[in-house]
C-alpha cells in the first residue's frame, strides 16, 4: 500500500469540501440550528419531558446525527460521481492506488466533514441548553460507525449512479424520511402499534437512538442493541463497497 | 534479454457482445516512439486504457517491463503515464495544486521544485495558481502533458494530443516528444495526423477493427512501397481490410 498515496487522497478530500466549507459546512450547520430552533427552542418551551429529558435536549442528537448522515454520505457521493462525470477519476485510476487506501482516503474525509459540522450543532444547542455529554464511549462510538457506514454508502451510491437524479434520491427520498421517522423529534414509545413495531425495522432508528444513549442516557433501545444494528449496517457496507472498489465496477470499463 | 517495456499477449477486449480488440499482441521497445494508427472506434484508446488501467482486459495479458499490468499493478502504473483523449480537469484546484496532488497520487513525495518546472516547460508558470477552469484549451491540454510527467514515467501513453490543436502548440508537443524520447522515455502514441507519424515515429503499427493489421519500422514501411507516402498505405491497407470484412 502507498502511504503517500493514501496521505494524497485524503487531503485532497478534505480540501475539496473545506474549499467550498460555505456549502458544505455552513449550510447543513444553518439547515440543522433552524430545525433545533424551530423544535427544540420553540416547541420545547410547550412541550414538557419526553423520556425523562428536557425536550430541547432531546431533539440534539437526533439533529446532529441526522446531518452526520447526510453529510457523511454527500461528501463521498458527490465527490466521488462528480470526479467520474468530469472524468478526472482518471488520475486516480492510473495511480497505484488500491481499493483499500480509495476506501480509506474518500470515507475518512466525510468522517472528518460530518463531525465537525456534528460537532458544530452540538455547540450551537449548548448556547441555548447546557448539557454535558452522558457517556463519551458511546457518542464517539457512534459517530465513528454511523458516518463511515454512509460514506461507503455514498461511495456505493456513486458507483451505481449514472445521472445527478440517481444520486438525489438517497438523501431526499431515503435518508432524510428515515431519519425522521427514526425518532429524531419524537421516542417511538408515543406511537401505536403498528408503527412501534415497524419503527423498528428502521436501522436509522438505532443510529438516532444510539448517539441519544451517548448524550443523554436516554433511547427507546438499548445502546448493545443499537451498536449491534449500526455494526452490522457498517460490516454490510464495508463488504458492499470494497468488493464494488476491488471489481472496479463502472470506474474501470 | 532485456524484457520489452510493453508486452500485450492476446488481449481480447469485450463491451458486452461488442469486441473492441481482438487477440492483439504487440510488444514495443524501450526508447522507442511507436505511433499506433486507425481510424476512429479501431480500439486504440481501449488498447491504451487496458494497458493504463482504465479498463480491463477480457482475455490476454499484457506486460510493463515483466511486470504484470494486473497482477503487479501499483509497479506497472508508477512506470506508465498516460495522457487521455478527453481532456478533464477538477475545477477545485489550480495547475500549481493539480501537479502536487497528481505526484501524490502515484506515489511520490510531492515536490514543490518539480511541480514548477513542469510547469515552466510546459509555459504554464504563470498561470500556477489560477482557476483550472479559466485556462485556455491549448493550456488544459498542456496541464495533461505535465500531469502525466509527475513520476518520471518509462513509458509514456499520448492519446490524440493533438487532436483539436492548433499548429504551434502541436509542433512544442511534438518537440517535447522528441526531448523526452532522448532522456530515455518511451512513447507510444495514438494521431490522426499520419504525416506526423511519418516524421516522428520509429515504429508503426496500424489498427483497424480491434485487429492489428501491421507492425512495422517506419523505414522498412516506406523502403517497401518506395516512392509512396505514408498516408497512401494506410489508406490502402484500410480499404483492403474493409473489403474482406464487407466480403
Ligand atoms: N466503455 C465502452 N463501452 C462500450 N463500448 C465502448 C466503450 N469504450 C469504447 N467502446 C467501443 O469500442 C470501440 C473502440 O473505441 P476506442 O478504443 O475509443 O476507439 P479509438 O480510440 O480507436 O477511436 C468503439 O466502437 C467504441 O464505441
Ligand atoms: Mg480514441
Amino acid at each position: 500500500m502507498s502511504t503517500v498515496a493514501l496521505k494524497t487522497l485524503f487531503i485532497k478530500e478534505v480540501r475539496r469540501f473545506s474549499k467550498v466549507w460555505l456549502q458544505t459546512v455552513l449550510s447543513p450547520l444553518v439547515t440543522t440550528s433552524l430545525y433545533f430552533l424551530v423544535f427544540g427552542v420553540a416547541l420545547g418551551s410547550r412541550l414538557r419531558e419526553i423520556s425523562g429529558v428536557p425536550y430541547i435536549q432531546f431533539v440534539v442528537p437526533g439533529l446532529v446525527m441526522m446531518t452526520m448522515i447526510r453529510d457523511s454520505f454527500l461528501n463521498t457521493s458527490s465527490s466521488l460521481f462528480q470526479s467520474k462525470i468530469n472524468g478526472t477519476i482518471t488520475d486516480i485510476l492510473v495511480a497505484p492506488i488500491g481499493a483499500l487506501e480509495m476506501l480509506l482516503a474518500y470515507v475518512g474525509a466525510a468522517m472528518i466533514r460530518a463531525m465537525i459540522v456534528g460537532s458544530l450543532v452540538y455547540l450551537v444547542a449548548l448556547t441555548f441548553t447546557w448539557f454535558p455529554l452522558h457517556h463519551i464511549g458511546w457518542t464517539v462510538f457512534f459517530a465513528v460507525f454511523v458516518t463511515a457506514t454512509l460514506a461507503m454508502l455514498g461511495m456505493v451510491a456513486a458507483l451505481w449512479a449514472e445521472k445527478f437524479d440517481h444520486l438525489a434520491i438517497f438523501p431526499n427520498f431515503v435518508l432524510l424520511p428515515l431519519a425522521f421517522l427514526g425518532g429524531v423529534f419524537y421516542s417511538i414509545d408515543l406511537l401505536p402499534e403498528p408503527w412501534h413495531t415497524v419503527s423498528r425495522l428502521n436501522p436509522l432508528l438505532y443510529m438516532v437512538n444510539g448517539l441519544r444513549y451517548g448524550f443523554l442516557g436516554v433511547a427507546d433501545v438499548s445502546p448493545v442493541a443499537s451498536a449491534g444494528v449500526v455494526l452490522i449496517s457498517f460490516l454490510v457496507l464495508l463488504g458492499v463497497a470494497s468488493a464494488l472498489l476491488r471489481s472496479g465496477y463502472n470506474l474501470r470499463s | 534479454m532485456k524484457p520489452p517495456v510493453l508486452r500485450c499477449r492476446h488481449v481480447t477486449k469485450r463491451y458486452g457482445k461488442f469486441t473492441a480488440l481482438q487477440d492483439l499482441s504487440l510488444e514495443v521497445y524501450e526508447g522507442e516512439i511507436f505511433a499506433l494508427l486507425g481510424p476512429n472506434g479501431a480500439g486504440k484508446s481501449t488498447l491504451i486504457h487496458c494497458i493504463t488501467g482504465l479498463a480491463k482486459q477480457s482475455q490476454g495479458s499484457i506486460e510493463v517491463l515483466g511486470f504484470d499490468t494486473m497482477r503487479d499493478f501499483r509497479t506497472t502504473r508508477r512506470l506508465v503515464g498516460l495522457v487521455p483523449q478527453e481532456i478533464n480537469y477538477d475545477p477545485f484546484f489550480t495547475p500549481l495544486e493539480s501537479l502536487m496532488i497528481q505526484m501524490g497520487l502515484m506515489g511520490v513525495e510531492p515536490n514543490r521544485e518539480r511541480a514548477e518546472d513542469l510547469l515552466k516547460t510546459f509555459a504554464l508558470d504563470e498561470k500556477r495558481d489560477a482557476y483550472t477552469r479559466t485556462l485556455s484549451g491549448g493550456m488544459k491540454r498542456r496541464l495533461l502533458v505535465a500531469k502525466s510527467l509527475v513520476h518520471e514515467p518509462r513509458l509514456l501513453f499520448l492519446d490524440e494530443p493533438t487532436a483539436g490543436v492548433d499548429v504551434e502548440l502541436r509542433r512544442e508537443l511534438w518537440q517535447e516528444v522528441q526531448d523526452l524520447r532522448a532522456a530515455g522515455t518511451t512513447i507510444v502514441l495514438t494521431t490522426h495526423y499520419i504525416e506526423e507519424a511519418e516524421r516522428l515515429a520509429d515504429r508503426i503499427g496500424i489498427l483497424h477493427k480491434g485487429e492489428l493489421l501491421l507492425v512495422e519500422s517506419r523505414e522498412s514501411l516506406l523502403e517497401r512501397h518506395a516512392g509512396r507516402s505514408l498516408e497512401d498505405i494506410y489508406l490502402e491497407l484500410i480499404r483492403k481490410a474493409d473489403g474482406r470484412h464487407a466480403a
